[in-house]
């Protein structure tokens, strides 16, 4: 095949980019500003919030995210001008038909569009199945709609490598849209009904007037308990809401997990995940289009730089879990972990997006790294620990840390190990039930510190079992399957520029995890586990989208690209 | 042609710093992954060590051997590890200044440094890149040869690979370094200071014994080589 040009084949088209605030539509955007300044125009597809127009959102985004700061350090005070004159921003929200955009807009960017790169997705594993049907499915669904009425579009569709299920072995890139991985029989369109209608049917049910009585009877003990005024109305009227909401939230949380596991997927963002894959064949397959499945999306090698990530991604918890008196993770030696950096992926939909836009794109390209440079979940359990235990010995803020925790390494177990979370859980539980029955037994001044000792084995068993359903929900991708994704489809293009080659054989892990990874996750997604604020970019000068800028004269680009 | 490189064939353990290859193993095997993996590596180079003593003079290649199996089943990763935290942490502080000196000296007389070391390449290649910083001479060390240890699937096998550095071989490996970089042996120098080394400081014109154990004290004395004494 004949190489092509990444900047030569952006150069004037238009390109709608859909989860732009996420942390990978915010990595890639960032990246084409940078390294392909002769692209067209990018549009936002931005949600507002509240009375906060999207438009503000972006602001806000630019002037508060590292991702931006290469950018903010070239052009300075010209980069208002320089993004202006490349970024629209519109209004609108995946989860509509058309993206929820007025007519004027929906018609202009039919017209206009080249690209539509929908990387908008909600990656909770489990969350109410009503957020993760409306983005993850209907998102999709209506983003190949919209393709279909584009006059020249064509649609990249950010899915996972993760739709496979439960299943071992190599998984090739290929869609079918009657796939279950359980291998019962499976209609989409039936699916994406059955689910509208139990999401319906559970809702009806929780609010039904026997529901409605329980709950009633239970906000008012727990008022009583907390020695509230139960007679106040109003109090009544907004705890019976929020509980209710909550437990429908919880609810539906719980259904959309059942009906995952029931048909072979780990968990309801995979299931979702594969259902909109299957609508968009089923219904759309005739259009232009692409299927980018990134395995686990992690921090950066090198753009913006190395290190970056936000918010909870798969490591986050996991690594940060490893560092705590708890060591061990249920794996099986030997299953890849695949980790892929966020500035490799961005790479891969850049060159996906370069094939559409020629007419010379692969149905699916996985986007992986355990089929040419596996890196196994043990291994990188151990990286982790040398990462902490380096990291504890230089900063620990006691000797128990610096000599003892920074000593205490992270090892990969079978679920039936002696030292297992529910064996933990179980050693908790009969200690705290000796000691309150020994309470009553004992002198008072005994049987208070008794008590006291069983409150804490409570109080530990409360935490391990936080640590045990967290464990619970990595189990599928690092113990029970082996997953290996084959990743040819990228490959078969040959790119001209070396910035946006896919070369995931490259990647040092050992570097990678020590250097990198986990120094970036200290950085940029331990303090939001910790509840505390996470570091935000300050620019010398704030950038402000206007439309003077467009009209202005162009911002020359200021680096070679490519 | 004339020969012009003039090496100095410098001994790492007992030249450079005060500490040897049972030091090494003994904090692989303390910082194995788990409790129970260090207990038993640990027991394992309490064995070793009065094995290792014994061999020691007669046959170090062996004695080596034997000393690296402590290593056995680490990860490449853990090891690479090991070896940057024991350089900080242990070899940083066993440093010799005499051995230093003789570094600058010798570097100032045109020589280029050959450090030639039974540890680790993990545990020594951090003191080759600290010398060069610590002295100022970023091109100090012109080959740091040492022992590599076998890996397979980044797992090491306990196993060194050959050529194991630290027997009589290292005059057969000095003269073969001559050959293949055009090296005036004659003219070149050698620090040695255990029985071992004898082969090496007998192949090049300026041998010197440093803190020489007995073995090699005898044979210097008998040479009539210079012998150097020096401690921390």
């Amino acid at each position: 095949m004949a190489s092509f040009s990444i900047n030569n084949t952006y150069a004037g088209k238009h390109v709608l980019l859909t989860g732009s605030s996420g942390f990978l539509g915010k990595v890639w955007l960032g990246m084409m500003l940078e390294r392909v300044p002769e692209i067209g125009r990018i549009y936002l597809l931005i949600r507002k919030k509240g009375l906060r127009p999207a438009s503000d959102r972006f602001d806000k985004m630019v002037n508060s995210s590292f991702v931006f700061k290469n950018l903010h350090e070239q052009y300075g005070e010209k980069l208002s001008a320089y993004i202006s004159q490349r970024v629209e921003v519109v209004e609108g929200d995946v989860t509509q038909p058309n993206f929820g955009l007025n007519d004027a807009d929906a018609a202009r960017l039919r017209d206009k569009l080249d690209l539509i790169v929908n990387c908008a997705g909600l990656v909770d594993f489990n969350p109410d199945l009503r957020d993760a049907l409306a983005t993850n499915v209907n998102g999709g669904v209506y983003a190949a709609e919209f393709t279909e009425q584009c006059k020249n579009a064509a649609l990249l569709h950010v899915s996972t490598c993760y739709v496979v299920g439960n299943r071992s072995g190599l998984i090739e890139e290929e869609v079918d849209p009657n796939y279950c991985p359980s291998g019962a029989a499976f209609d989409p369109e039936a699916e994406w009904v059955g689910m509208q209608e139990r999401i319906e049917k559970t809702i009806a049910e929780m609010e039904s007037v026997a529901g409605e009585e329980a709950l009633k009877a239970e906000v008012l003990a727990k008022i009583r308990d907390r020695g509230l005024d139960a007679t106040n109305a109003t109090l009544i009227r907004n705890m019976t809401h929020r509980e209710r909401q909550q437990r429908v939230k919880s609810k539906l949380s719980a259904v959309g997990e059942k009906r995952a596991l029931e048909l072979g997927w780990p968990n309801t963002y995979t299931y979702t995940k594969s259902l909109s894959e299957a609508l968009m064949v089923k219904r759309h397959g005739h259009i232009r289009h692409t299927l980018f499945r990134p395995a686990i999306v992690e921090s950066s090698l090198s753009y913006p730089f190395p290190g970056w990530n936000e918010g909870f991604n798969t490591c986050g918890p996991l690594t940060y879990l490893l560092q705590t008196w708890f060591r061990h993770i249920p794996g099986k030696q030997g299953n890849p972990f695949d980790v892929i950096p966020v500035d490799l992926v961005c790479n891969g939909i850049t060159i996906a997006g370069a094939a559409l836009l020629r007419g010379e794109q692969k149905p699916v390209y996985q986007c992986g790294t355990s089929d040419k440079n596996v890196l196994t979940i043990d291994r990188a359990c151990d990286l982790v620990g040398l990462s902490h235990r380096r990291h504890l010995r230089k900063t620990g803020t006691s000797a128990f840390e610096r000599i003892v925790l920074s000593r205490m390494d992270a090892k990969t177990v079978e679920g039936d190990y002696l030292l297992s979370v529910p064996n933990l859980r179980s050693l908790g539980r009969g200690l705290g039930s000796a000691f309150r029955s020994l309470a009553d037994k004992v002198p008072s001044g005994a049987s208070k510190t008794m008590n006291q000792w069983a409150n804490a084995t409570e109080d530990a068993d409360k935490q391990l079992d936080v640590v045990e359903k967290m464990l619970d929900l990595f189990r599928p991708f690092i113990h029970d399957n082996r997953f290996v994704f084959e990743c040819k489809a990228l490959n078969s293009h040959e790119i001209e520029e070396k910035a946006f080659h896919f070369n995931p054989e490259a990647i040092d892990w050992r570097d990678y995890w020590l250097n990198v990874h986990i120094p970036g996750l200290r950085r940029w997604s331990y303090p939001a586990i910790e509840g505390k604020r996470v570091e935000t970019y300050t620019p010398q000068h704030k950038f402000s989208f206007t439309k003077a800028h467009v009209a202005a004269p162009p911002v020359a680009v200021k680096r070679e690209v490519g | 042609m004339d020969k012009t490189t003039t090496v100095a064939f410098v001994r790492v353990e007992g030249t450079l710093v005060d500490r040897g290859v049972l030091s090494a193993s003994a904090y692989i095997a303390s910082n194995g992954q788990g409790l129970s993996e260090r207990l038993l590596r640990l027991g394992q180079v309490a064995l070793t060590a009065p094995v290792y003593t014994f061999l020691g003079q007669n046959d170090r290649v062996l004695a080596n051997r034997l000393a690296y199996v402590a290593a056995r089943g680490m990860s490449d990763d853990r090891l690479a590890v090991l070896g940057e935290e024991y350089f900080e942490d242990i070899l940083k502080e066993r440093i010799l200044d005499s051995g230093l000196d003789l570094l600058k000296k010798a570097k100032k007389a045109g020589h280029q440094i050959v450090l030639l070391s039974e540890g680790l390449h993990e545990f020594v290649g951090p003191l080759a890149t600290y010398l060069a910083d610590h002295l100022k001479m970023p091109e100090l060390v012109g080959a740091l040869v040492c022992n590599q240890m076998e890996y397979r699937d980044h797992e090491a096998s306990g196993r060194l690979l050959d050529p194991v550095i630290g027997g009589h071989d290292s005059g057969r490996w000095a003269t073969k370094y001559a050959v293949e970089h055009d090296v005036d042996l004659a003219q070149s120098v050698a620090y040695g200071a255990h029985g071992p080394d004898m082969l090496l400081l007998a192949t090049v014109g300026k041998p010197c014994a440093v803190n020489p154990d007995f073995t090699l004290r005898r044979a210097a004395s008998q040479a009539d080589w210079p012998i150097m004494e020096y401690t921390l």
